[in-house]
């Protein structure tokens, strides 16, 4: 659900110097935040995103002296709440929309919200990277494990799901409550992780089993997660997104994030312009911003592994490469991301979630 | 050399239009197998993805348990760039999952089917959702649980991007295929054209090569189709060479036939000068006369036949009256017959229209009753008759003039047409050039010109006239 920030982030950007947040301003009880334009005449872009807004604000400032007449406002929302306000709300529907649930955004795209965008995508982009012109991935982020290392004592860190599963049954009754979820059934993107594990893995069914049986937290984002992770609450968190857990990890050297050697799910990203912007040039030209070699540049010196492979450095697909990982299994953008969103199918999945977790939460949707 | 230039275009302009016919027949006949081809294809992805579907619906304890296969998305998405929609009913068309407010499902349709109790066939049908072209399937699936079975449809449906697109590139195909097809073939047309024509320049060559004056045949090599072209011009050139040659015999003999009796007229006139005795100088000087006027004869016959030579060429024929032409003729001749003690007696009352050169016509019966009036013994008749028969194809008239004179022998009839022919014991006085004139009038009228033998004896001159239709008149 939504979590409130109830402050206006503002930021100004005086020309040639460097940019400095202002004084928080109270707004309407949303966690929404303005980037100002360059000039009197302004177009109003507005943004809906699941991304931690001090990540993503380079890029907006960066688009902004590229596009001076352009405000853009952002509002960060989780991945549900994203969805159901676009449906919910069709007067606040946003100019453009970026989540990582790319189920729920393959939803809206197939169902007829998205805008073409014609000219043509990067040719460093892989092909499969969008749909239709429509939906366009721009980040390359695995799915993860993130194990607080003070558990271990003595036992080797687990690398795959198998291992995983050993050191569960090693560590037994310690694990009590100290294993961490995503609810999938309020996090969109716990939702397409989950799912699609139990399209690859075949036995998922004892994952399930054993997160069950140590009674695994529930969370509905990735910052209390990784908070309670480094608090000792916690002390495997599992399908978790790697951006941030990398992150954390760099900060808190006994936080070990994990790719999976078995296998390694990436999700990307993905934005579509609202089909009924009232800007469609600026919104064509954000989502072609977003995927040039400085947006995606932008992004991965933000923590965020963009999709572009041509760009280096520490956060980059390179350099995830060299770290120990599995076979990198992108969920693919398609009509495969429909049956995620089957309502049948997600029954099915919730009955067996809640029959391991023993939860009887009625279907939130 | 024009005439080359013009037949090569026509037959480049006739094989341009042939193969444009044929290529736009054949783009043609592409563009609907295209169509069906890709109509088929997809169609049996939408019906694979379908059934796909409709093998994951099961029934448990009386409740209907819909697991997809994620294997029919991803049949679905081999059409890359289409967006795709389901639902699954049940038979009281609550949707059971999927989208729930697809189009004109055809539910009439669905019903009549199922009572009919025969196992449904799968329905394709098209609408438009959410802003596109979209081609639906339905299918339905009888569950069945021991004693309990339930019935549900599974409707799939997807945009028809990737298929416009196939056949688009198929098309594309066959315009390649097509106008490379249309060049090569375009260019072996040419080469062809060239070499069929090649002959006809051969001959050009042949004829320009040679000198004015040579009027053999052509001996070149040609295909058999145009081997009747050269053959004409042979035969034409044939012709030529004997009219030349008849043209000079023509002049060398009238030369002749004036400057004998010339040299006769001169000798006569010195003698006459020479003649003491009047009674006999007088003779010689009606001799002259007599000489003289046959000489004005022919060479009044030889302008004659030149000034008919010109009408030949320059003069329209006219519609006239054969009968009214061929009396008065009779008219002008008869005084003068019968000075000869002969009698000229036109038979029959046809009466019949031909178009014509009147005065050439007149000149030809001129020649030809003079003639028999002349071979006819004293007190004989000469008999002009016309009559006209009509047959199938045509009206005819066929003139005679009959003479009871000595006739004309099998071997004289031989050249009787020929320029001054006399036959040797003829002793009637004459030029030898009426008859041929006669006959060349008659040919260029187109009519048939013979000679007969009249009984007991003498001459019968028919010319055979094609008339003027009725309708025409």
């Amino acid at each position: 659900m939504k979590y409130y920030l109830a402050f206006l982030f503002c930021c100004f950007m005086a020309s040639g110097a460097d940019s400095h947040p202002s004084t928080p301003l109270p707004s309407n009880t949303t966690d929404t935040y303005s980037y100002p334009s360059l000039a009197k005449q302004t177009v109003l872009l507005t943004v809906h995103g699941a991304l931690d807004r001090a990540l993503i604000a380079p890029l907006f400032r960066a688009f902004i002296a590229q596009h001076p007449h352009t405000q853009i406002q952002y509002t960060e929302l989780n991945t549900n709440a994203l969805y159901q306000t676009f449906l919910d709300a069709p007067q606040d529907r946003p100019d453009i929309m970026m989540s990582p649930a790319m189920d729920l955004q393959f939803k809206l795209v197939n169902d007829g919200f998205a805008l073409r965008n014609d000219s043509p995508p990067p040719q460093s982009l892989p092909m499969d990277s969008q749909w239709r012109q429509e939906l366009f991935g721009f980040t390359y982020e695995p799915i993860v494990m993130v194990i607080n290392t003070d558990i271990l004592t003595g036992s080797p860190l687990p690398t795959s799901r198998e291992q995983l599963l050993t050191l569960i049954r090693d560590k037994d009754h310690l694990l009590d409550g100290k294993i961490g979820l995503f609810d999938i059934k309020k996090v969109g993107l716990g939702y397409l992780a989950w799912s699609y594990d139990s399209q690859q893995y075949r036995t998922y069914g004892r994952l399930l089993e054993a997160f069950g049986n140590h009674k695994a937290q529930l969370y509905t984002d990735t910052h209390t997660m990784l908070e309670a992770l480094l608090k000792g609450d916690l002390f495997i968190a599992y399908n978790l997104v790697g951006s941030y857990a990398f992150q954390w990890s760099k900060k808190y050297p006994w936080i070990v994030t994990l790719m999976p050697t078995d296998y390694t799910s990436i999700i990307m990203r993905t934005a579509f312009i609202n089909r009924q912007t009232t800007h469609p040039k600026t919104a064509k030209s954000f989502i072609d911003f977003l995927l040039s070699h400085q947006g995606q540049s932008l992004l991965e010196a933000s923590g965020i592994t963009p999709l572009d492979r041509h760009i280096t450095g520490q956060n980059s697909r390179q350099a995830l490469q060299k770290l120990p990982h599995g076979i990198f299994r992108p969920i693919p953008l398609g009509l495969e991301l429909l049956i995620q969103t089957d309502s049948a199918k997600k029954q099915l999945i919730y009955d067996e979630w809640n029959d391991a977790l023993g939860s009887s939460t009625p279907l939130s949707q | 050399m024009s005439k080359t230039r013009s037949l090569r275009r026509q037959l480049l302009v006739m094989t341009f239009i042939v193969l444009l016919f044929i290529s736009s027949l054949a783009l043609w006949g592409a563009h609907i197998y295209a169509n069906r081809t890709t109509k088929i294809s997809y169609d049996r992805l939408l019906y694979g993805a379908a059934l796909q579907m409709v093998e994951n619906i099961t029934l448990v304890n009386g409740k209907v348990i819909i697991d997809l296969p994620i294997s029919a998305f991803e049949t679905l998405s081999l059409s890359s760039s289409d967006r795709a929609f389901y639902s699954i009913m049940n038979t009281q068309y609550q949707v059971l999952t999927g989208y729930k407010d697809l189009p004109d499902i055809p539910f009439p349709q669905l019903i009549r089917e199922s009572q009919q109790n025969q196992p449904i066939k799968p329905l394709y049908y098209e609408s438009n959702y959410r802003g596109e072209r979209v081609r639906f399937i339905i299918l339905s699936k009888r569950l069945l649980e021991a004693d309990k079975s339930k019935t549900v449809f599974v409707i799939v449906g997807q945009t028809m991007e990737a298929r416009a697109k196939a056949a688009k590139e198929f098309n594309q195909i066959a315009l390649q295929f097509v106008s490379v097809f249309f060049i090569i073939t375009m260019l072996l047309l040419l080469f062809v054209i060239w070499q069929v024509l090649r002959p006809l320049q051969s001959i050009k060559q042949a004829i320009t090569e040679r000198s004015s004056l040579d009027l053999s045949a052509l001996d070149i090599h040609v295909p058999s189709e145009i081997a009747p072209l050269v053959g004409s011009i042979n035969y034409f050139m044939a012709q030529l060479d004997n009219t030349l040659q008849r043209l000079e015999r023509f002049t060398a003999e009238s030369a002749h036939q004036i400057r004998t009796p010339l040299a006769g007229l001169i000798s006569q006139a010195q003698n006459a000068l020479d003649e003491k005795d009047s009674a006999l100088r007088k003779q010689q000087l009606e001799n002259i006369l007599e000489s003289s006027q046959l000489l004005t004869q022919t060479v009044n016959q030889l302008l004659n036949r030149a000034t008919l030579t010109h009408r030949f060429q320059s003069h329209p024929f006219s519609l006239l009256s054969l009968d009214e032409l061929i009396k008065d003729t009779c008219r002008e001749l008869v005084v003068w017959a019968l000075e000869k003690h002969v009698e000229i007696a036109y038979v029959g009352d046809a009466k019949t229209n031909i178009l014509g050169d009147e005065f050439a016509l007149k000149q030809m019966l001129h020649n030809i009753i003079e003639n028999a009036v002349k071979y006819s013994p004293e007190h004989g008749t000469v008999e002009v008759e016309l009559m006209t028969q009509s047959t199938a194809l045509s009206n005819q008239a066929t003139l005679q003039i009959r003479d009871q004179g000595v006739g004309v022998c099998y071997e004289d009839k031989l050249h009787i047409f020929e320029y001054f022919y006399r036959s040797a014991d003829n002793v009637a006085a004459g030029s030898g050039i009426g008859l041929s004139i006669a006959k060349e009038v008659a040919e260029h009228h187109k009519a048939i010109f013979r000679l007969k033998d009249n009984q007991p004896t003498g001459l019968i001159v028919e010319i055979v006239f094609l008339c003027v239709e009725e309708s025409k008149q």
